[in-house]
């Protein structure tokens, strides 16, 4: 049993519940992200697999071996802080090389092995400096390399892009991802960058309020959502309330014609993506007379804000799909592809999470 | 009046306010130089004027410029024929105490000093608060609990002796070390009347100081550091010797520093706990200024080299943090 395996792992810190029993599996040599909004409990969850909190139930398996007794030092996961955490008072080589020297290696072999992990993230060079003189990217790289200096089983990094400017950020999230690609580590990513999970995840574990909402590959997370939760928070949505009827799901006196498997009578909610709402003149179900209150560019998408029966609707309008001039105040039809809808329980408390 | 004759006095009120400003910028930093000069440096100069004073047989003493005080603290009255270390030895126990006793606290406050900061918010503020009003204590009331705590007849001797301890040691063999160490007497232990009483005391009086001291420091190291280093396999001890010590190296200098200068000054506590032959400059000081002998111009001498040597002392120390840093 290769990977690495939680099973009802939970936290608790005193009375509050960070995190809900949980079961997950890491394949080997994959990368993973935890993908969730701020206290939803992914940083609890990676502080345990990493030996930082100890479980308040359950077990971390790795490659079927129990490991949830084994202190953090013992466990050999290189994990990179938030803050990256690197230490001041040595220099870039020193930081490095620093659980090789915890470890024993002789200085020499230590250093040179350092060296090769800076030439690794494209620090060669960099050995003798500072830490202070180095920019947030330069430090990003060298937290990297000091992880996996011990050649760690598992490879977890906390937020590693949150003190980077947006530009450095997508840089590196492709150089990170090509890394552990090289490298086939098993990779755990926190983030609350849905787009940096979807560049560079192979699967994602969607959290809210200390639970896992869904887990799957980058596409299916995004194009089937199992709550309103996931649809909302990856991507945008557009939501409508309803009663689910004999003959589709009324929202708000209107018909939707939806795939719903819902009881009669049961209150829903229905999303769709903006890219997938048309404003053309194509026949089909669920056409709704709409008012356009709001028109912006984003360069390779216009979108157009409307006001209609449902409630308001965003539409994204890809600019390569042909002239379409609507502006403020003009009126014109939307059509929701049944197809293109998702329908939910209706959730009060996944509410509330949003 | 005219447009121009009010213009006029107009421009004539704002210069006069002008000047008075002026004047308050020029007069107010001379009046707190003056300030500073007569409250701070003239005793300080009066201090060392008095140390080449000479002191009168039988009566007081008179202003004179001599540096027989200096040549008695250094080398003994009747130096060239003899030469005696009585004052430089007095000295060397002053450095011995304070050096010692203020490592100690800064030893002893940076482990507590660290849990206090991963203690809850309120939980830190109830310690704080409690070690801030312990500062308030006297010296002379804290010396007199330790003088109860330390005593032969109800202290921990009599502790000792009453549960056994003391017929343990003596049946492991360790009595022995500690009579060797002027820690026991041939019946029972003995705290009073040695350096590891006085050490202690004043460990214990420098110790919240030292917890205040270290506290920020503490407090605004990224916990993560540690959290680092231990998923990079280094243990508990590793982790406080290659990064938790090496983070807070200069306040923990700057620390031990300041309690140990505090602490050369020491009185009460060495008068009580140290061996007459053990006791220090700051001791002599006062016997000599307010005590028996009544010799201020050598009082004042005494001041003056514990001052110098207390600045050549922070002086190295800061040099040799430089290098280490520099390192």
């Amino acid at each position: 049993m290769s990977g690495l395996h939680l099973k009802g792992i939970s936290k608790s810190f005193g009375g509050t519940r960070a995190v809900e029993p949980t079961d997950l599996t890491f394949a080997e040599g994959e990368l993973t992200a935890l993908l969730g909004p701020s206290g939803c409990g992914k940083t609890t969850l990676l502080r345990m697999i990493a030996g930082l909190e100890a479980p308040s139930t359950g077990s971390i398996l790795l490659s079927g071996r129990n490991i949830t007794e084994l202190p953090a030092h013992k466990r050999k996961f290189g994990m990179v802080f938030q803050s990256f955490a690197l230490f001041p008072h040595l220099t870039v080589r020193d930081n490095v090389a620093y659980s090789l020297a915890i470890s024993g290696t002789p200085r020499g072999d230590a250093a040179r092995k350092a060296d090769e992990l800076l030439d690794l993230v494209q620090l060669g060079g960099f050995g003798d400096r500072r830490i202070g003189e180095l920019s947030g990217g330069q430090r990003q790289r060298v937290a990297i390399a000091r992880a996996l200096a011990q050649e760690p089983d598992v490879f977890l990094l906390d937020e590693p892009m949150s003190a980077l400017d947006a530009k450095l950020r997508e840089e590196m999230q492709v150089e990170l991802r090509l890394l552990q690609q090289r490298l086939g580590i098993t990779t755990i990513v926190v983030t609350h960058d849905q787009r940096e999970a979807m560049t560079m995840a192979d699967s994602i574990v969607v959290m809210s309020n200390g639970r896992v909402e869904q887990m799957g590959s980058p596409q299916d997370i995004y194009h089937r959502p199992e709550n309103a939760f996931v649809a909302d928070f990856i991507g945008k949505a557009n939501f409508f309330d309803g009663i689910v009827r004999s003959d589709g799901i009324d929202v708000g006196g209107a018909m939707l014609t939806a795939p719903a498997e819902y009881l009669k009578g049961s209150p829903v909610r229905v999303a769709i993506r903006p890219e997938r709402a048309c404003l053309d003149t194509e026949p089909g179900p669920n056409r709704v007379a709409a008012n356009v209150t709001f028109v912006r560019d984003l360069g390779p998408v216009r979108e157009y804000h409307l006001k209609t029966d449902l409630g308001p609707v965003i539409v994204e309008y890809a600019l390569g799909e042909g002239e379409l001039a609507l502006k403020a105040g003009d009126t014109c039809e939307v059509r929701l592809p049944p197809d293109a809808l998702h329908v939910f329980p209706a959730d009060p408390p996944a509410m509330a999470a949003e | 009046m005219t447009v121009a004759e009010s213009l006029s006095e107009v421009a004539e009120e704002t210069t006069a306010s002008h000047r008075a400003s002026f004047r308050w910028q020029t007069v107010l930093p001379w009046a707190l130089a003056a300030v500073i000069i007569v409250l701070c440096l003239v005793p300080f100069f009066l201090v060392i004027a008095i140390s080449f004073g000479r002191k009168i047989e039988g009566a007081a003493w008179v202003w004179d410029f001599t540096f027989e005080n200096y040549q008695r603290f250094f080398v003994g009255t009747l130096w060239p024929d003899e030469v005696t270390f009585l004052y430089l030895q007095q000295l060397g126990y002053s450095f011995w105490y304070a050096v010692i006793a203020s490592l100690l606290a800064v030893m002893t406050a940076l482990p507590f000093t660290l849990l206090l900061t991963r203690l809850s918010r309120k939980a830190q503020a109830a310690w704080l608060v409690f070690i801030l009003s312990s500062l308030s204590l006297s010296e002379v009331f804290i010396v007199m609990g330790w003088d109860i705590l330390l005593s032969n007849n109800s202290g921990l001797p009599a502790l000792f002796k009453s549960t056994g301890l003391t017929q343990w040691l003596k049946d492991m063999g360790w009595f022995q070390v500690l009579r060797d160490w002027g820690l026991a007497n041939p019946r029972n232990v003995k705290f009073k009347t040695s350096e590891f009483a006085t050490i202690l005391t004043m460990s214990y009086l420098v110790w919240p100081y030292a917890v205040i001291l270290l506290y920020p420091a503490l407090s605004r190291m990224d916990p993560s550091l540690s959290e680092a280093a231990r998923t990079m396999g280094a243990s508990t001890s590793q982790v406080i010797r290659t990064v938790i010590l090496p983070s807070v190296r200069l306040p923990l200098v700057g620390t031990s520093l300041l309690l140990f200068v505090f602490l050369l000054g020491t009185y009460v506590a060495v008068t009580v706990f140290a061996d007459p032959a053990k006791h220090t400059t700051a001791v002599a000081i006062y016997t000599n200024i307010r005590g028996a002998n009544l010799n201020a111009p050598f009082g004042a001498t005494q001041a003056v080299i514990l001052l110098v040597s207390a600045s050549i002392c922070l002086t190295l120390g800061h040099m040799l943090n430089r290098w280490a840093e520099a390192r």
